[in-house]
């Protein structure tokens, strides 16, 4: 019965080309710009999950100053208590969850071999900074194992600070100019890219003590902790605050993990995804009223076959389901070619920018396959009833 | 049998109430030949469209085989149209998209019949009035005598007790006018009840009964063959 | 002749009312989206700009590390060579500069009255309420002199002052900044937030005493203001060449200007106004081809008319005219309803929302009436085309 109904619907929407096309045109733009507008939110958050999960959803960091309000960035400059090297000691001693505690500091100074200079981040570290944040030495080896606080004049370099420094030769054992510091070159980073804004292939990594001197420094910039599990990174958190307050005698640093600023991005992408597809659905809401009108002047122009239809047994419930399904099927057909045109602009954004990782998702494609037949249903309601309660005698009047 | 009782009805015209039809009573035998005549506005359509279901009377009962249908609800009222009633138009009434064979079928959708069972008892209807070979045409590729012959066996696909016709030559030439009437008084003779509106003498002479309308009432009652060629009771 | 086409035209339009409302809530839609997306879009961006213009326009301000790209190279640390209070106070020095406020900050413990905050320290000069456009509430603010001078006198941003004295008189009174002690001698005005920064709660100190608290010995910022806005340029140029000089023939700051921040500013919300426009204007799209779908049906049922029209001597002209001025008549009364949409749907956003900026830009009501005018024009082309093919005879015996 609904195979036979929607066989006649079809035939109807076959029976005006243009029309049905034109409605089809109308709805498949809306639908294409939801499709289009939430793969492109999406593309941006999962960019971003993937950015901060790179290096690593057990990593959390501490950094000194602790923040009362939301709003205000933690860790600008000084504080009075400093986050010092006998801080990451005493946590590296007590707390046992951990894989790895390392310190960071950081600086901005210029590299030069040569007449070669180069502007690059200073990263002072340890030997595990390597393992915490997954990077790889594509030469030579990476800081040396041993006593946290004696810094040794030795550099490990950034990919693209390696290249530009010693173009076609092996920075192995060459001896750098950090400021005013002479440092031998004793590794290299395999090429990784950006991570968390810092181009970590235009660094260059120092034994941390090196790099506190070098910035005549006493506090670190932060202090990462790599725990086995993230059902531990809450626990963890707790005791290396608890460690850190008894030694400040107060609670003077913040304690961040990874988890909870990707849900905070993830949050604000997801809000500002749904509000772009709910400006792209008004246009829909625009088809859905050009289907409803063009469904009114086919039910105006098919009186004389309702009128038949309805002599022939058809009940008001059949006419009204008729024509509902025939505004659904438009409808309907809109959507799949909108989804086609959508998916497809999808492809020519990713194509041209390839640094987006738009991709429509699995549920948007139903969900604007599903918003684009309820919207034909809601549409179609009240034409199909307009054509249900025509009186069948006015429709069969003899002319 | 079918049994009108004292039918009225009234329309509401600018306020007024107008009597379409006042105080009519026939009773139509199974089998029976009947023609309804009568000049413009006489309530001819209105009596048909009654006896079809298709209009609920103001006063009276209508009683269809037994079962007061006067004030059934719509779905009840298509039922009685599905199952017992075939209507043959004037313009016909074919649904331009659909070929000869689906347009046959189309009362059988709204049954619930099963497909195969569709095609099968359309393609009979269609041999039945002589048009197999037409099957697959839609209405504009027939001739306008095919096309009423597609409407009959659309009447009759699904066995009804009743053959309601309107002005079933009025846009037919002589000849096919000739062929449809004799198709429909063979279906007559095989038992179905035969009511015909008609505006044509030559047409009405043939029904063993002829009722004149004028004015909403049924003011005369006569055999087929009293009516003279020269013209109608009424004129 | 054109006003009896136009009479002409809009008898069709209300001969048809539904289908012609249904047509004109379809561009309404899409206009009143736009006119309320810019008027939130140019809300915001008025907004955000008074935020900043707050401070003043004529400042710039230097930031040691060199960076091309947006962001805040102070927050690296270090530099190469430091950005000091000699360089600030060389830099009062230089012609056309009104004022320099050399700045130090971090995070710090403020205890008082027997109750303790951890906000914000700001060491700043005399200068800063002239340079930043703070007014002092109560008291005054901190004393002229030597850059490098320390005094222990601070000032309590108004929020500061109220969570540590309520509705006491601080003035006078003994505060402990980060274990110093200094005391009171003013409060300011209240200055509310800034893009979710609180800088009501913050506290004021000299920004000698701040470098000794914080351990460090270079600014994280020095602030300039001159005198006009024609001086930009050249005080610009001063700053750099005398920077440089000092700092051995190396660019290792960043100077930033207000204006050319604003103008950015200005040139991102623009963009995302547009953007935002843009996608509701999708729906202006999809109207459109509702305003060809229907002028095509009504080309269609009328083709008698036009038999008529043009057995009463109209030319093909004239027909394809009618049809034109039907399908604009309907646009712009599409587009006119959207503008009183939009207006009222800015309202009603006020109403519900009444933080919400907004602003309605009288140009972009122009811009909706006239764009859905346009919208109607290339939208009755093709209908009016079709119209003027009919052939007269065929169409008068179409009835």
């Amino acid at each position: 019965m609904l195979w036979d109904m929607m066989r006649l619907a079809g035939l109807a929407l076959a029976g005006n080309r243009l029309r049905t096309a034109l409605c089809v045109v109308g709805v498949s733009v809306g639908i294409a710009a939801v499709v289009t507008l939430t793969a492109l939110g999406e593309g941006a958050r999962q960019y971003v999950i993937q950015e901060f999960t790179s290096i690593g959803s057990n990593l959390l960091s501490i950094l000194p100053g602790k923040t009362e309000t939301t709003g205000a960035m933690p860790g600008i400059g000084g504080v009075p208590n400093d986050l010092t090297l006998q801080d990451l000691l005493a946590l590296r001693r007590e707390i046992h969850s951990a894989q790895y505690i390392v310190p960071v500091s950081m600086g901005t100074e210029t590299v030069s071999h040569g007449e070669r200079r180069r502007q690059v981040a200073v990263v002072g570290s340890i030997a595990d900074f390597l393992n915490a944040r997954e990077l790889h030495v594509a030469q030579g080896l990476f800081l040396p194992n041993g006593d946290v606080e004696r810094g040794a004049a030795v550099v490990v370099l950034g990919h693209t600070v390696a290249r530009e420094l010693f173009p076609g030769q092996s920075p192995l054992g060459q001896v750098v100019r950090v400021g005013e510091w002479r440092m031998r070159v004793i590794g290299v980073l395999a090429e990784i890219g950006t991570q968390l804004g810092i181009k970590m292939d235009e660094v260059a990594i120092v034994p941390v003590a090196t790099g506190l001197k070098m910035f005549n420094r006493s506090s670190l910039y932060r202090i990462l902790i790599k725990v086995r599990s993230p059902r531990d990174l809450n626990r963890t958190c707790d005791e290396a605050l608890a460690i850190l307050t008894e030694r400040h005698n107060e609670e003077d640093v913040t304690c961040i993990t990874q988890k909870a600023v990707i849900s905070t991005f993830s949050g604000i992408l997801q809000t500002l995804t749904l509000v772009l597809v709910a400006i792209g659905a008004i246009s829909l809401s625009v088809a859905g009223i050009g289907v409803m009108n063009v469904m009114l002047v086919t039910v105006s122009e098919r009186t004389e076959e309702i009128g038949l239809l309805r002599a022939l047994g058809a009940t008001q419930g059949h006419i009204r389901g008729l024509f509902l399904l025939e505004a659904i099927l438009l409808a309907g057909i809109g959507g799949l070619v909108g989804l086609g045109l959508g998916v497809g602009l999808v492809k020519a954004v990713v194509w041209g920018f390839p640094a987006i990782p738009a991709d429509p998702p699995a549920w948007a494609m139903w969900a604007a396959l599903g918003l684009a037949l309820v919207m034909g249903g809601l549409f179609g309601v009240m034409p199909a009833q307009r054509a249900a309660k025509l009186d069948p005698i006015l429709a069969l009047q003899r002319r | 049998m079918i049994e009108l009782q004292h039918i009225s009805k009234i329309f509401e015209v600018g306020g007024q109430p107008i009597y379409a039809l006042k105080d009519a009573s026939e009773t139509f035998e199974t089998g029976d030949y009947v023609a309804i005549v009568g000049p413009s506005g006489s309530g001819k359509s209105t009596l048909l469209n009654v006896i079809g279901c298709l209009l609920r009377p103001s006063a009276g009962a209508y009683i269809f085989n037994g079962e007061d249908v006067s004030q059934l609800d719509d779905q009840a009222l298509s039922r009685v149209r599905q199952q017992q009633i075939g209507f043959i138009f004037q313009s016909f009434h074919l649904v331009p998209r659909l070929t000869a064979l689906d347009n046959v079928a189309l009362p059988m959708v709204f049954a619930g019949i099963p497909a195969s069972e569709r095609r099968r008892r359309a393609e009979a209807a269609l041999e039945a009035v002589g048009l197999t070979d037409r099957a697959g045409h839609r209405p504009n590729q027939l001739s306008v005598g095919q096309r009423q012959r597609v409407v009959i066996a659309r009447a009759i696909i699904m066995q009804p007790s009743l053959l309601l016709a309107d002005e079933p030559t009025g846009n037919l030439d002589t000849h096919s006018g000739h062929q449809i009437m004799e198709l429909l008084e063979s279906l007559n003779v095989k038992g179905l009840t035969l009511i015909v509106v008609t505006h044509d003498p030559n047409v009405a002479r043939r029904a063993n009964r002829v009722i004149v309308l004028t004015d909403g009432q049924i003011v005369n009652r006569l055999k087929g063959q009293e009516l003279s060629d020269r013209g109608m009771p009424f004129s | 002749m054109v006003l009896d086409l136009i009479r002409f035209a809009g008898g069709a339009v209300w001969a048809h009312r539904l289908r012609s409302m249904l047509s004109l809530i379809g561009i309404a839609i899409g206009v009143g989206a736009v006119i309320l997306l810019t008027a939130i879009g140019e809300g915001t961006r008025s907004y955000v700009l008074a935020q900043f213009t707050q401070f003043g326009t004529n400042i710039l301000a230097i930031n040691p590390g060199k960076t091309k790209t947006l962001g805040i190279p102070g927050i690296l640390g270090g530099t190469t060579h430091k950005l000091t209070l000699a360089d600030a106070e060389v830099l009062r020095r230089l012609p056309g500069v009104e004022a320099v406020v050399p700045m130090a900050m971090g995070m710090g413990r403020v205890e008082g009255n027997g109750r303790g905050r951890s906000v914000n320290i700001l060491g700043v000069t005399a200068d800063m309420p002239v340079v930043w456009r703070f007014t002092v509430g109560q008291g005054e603010f901190l004393p002229a002199g030597d850059l490098d001078r320390a005094t222990s006198v601070t000032v309590l941003g108004p929020k500061m002052k109220r969570e540590l004295f309520a509705d006491r008189n601080p003035l006078g009174e003994i505060v402990r900044v980060a274990g110093y002690r200094f005391r009171v001698i003013g409060v300011m005005e209240p200055k509310g937030q800034i893009l979710g920064y609180d800088l009501d709660d913050a506290v004021y100190v000299p920004v000698a005493n701040a470098m000794r608290m914080f351990n460090v010995d270079e600014l994280m910022e020095v602030d300039v203001a001159y005198q006009s806005a024609g001086l930009a340029e050249r005080v610009v140029e001063d700053v750099r060449r005398v920077l440089i000089s000092r700092h051995h023939g190396t660019e290792d700051f960043t100077i930033t200007t207000q204006a050319a921040m604003l103008d950015s500013l200005d040139e991102i919300m623009r963009v995302v106004t547009l953007a935002a426009a843009g996608i509701a204007g999708i729906s202006l799209v999809v109207g459109a081809i509702g305003v060809l779908t229907m002028m095509w049906i009504s080309v269609g049922e009328r083709i008698p008319e036009i038999g008529l029209l043009r057995a009463l001597g109209a030319r093909s002209h004239q027909i394809f005219s009618v049809f034109l001025v039907e399908s604009v008549i309907l646009s712009a009364m599409g587009g006119g309803v959207g503008v009183m949409a939009g207006i009222v749907g800015v309202w009603v956003l006020t109403l519900i929302l009444p933080g919400l900026p907004v602003l309605i830009d009288e140009q972009y009501l122009v811009l909706g009436v006239l764009v859905s005018m346009g919208s109607g024009l290339l939208s009755g082309v093709a209908p009016a085309r079709r119209a003027v093919r009919i052939d007269p005879v065929e169409a008068l015996h179409a009835e």
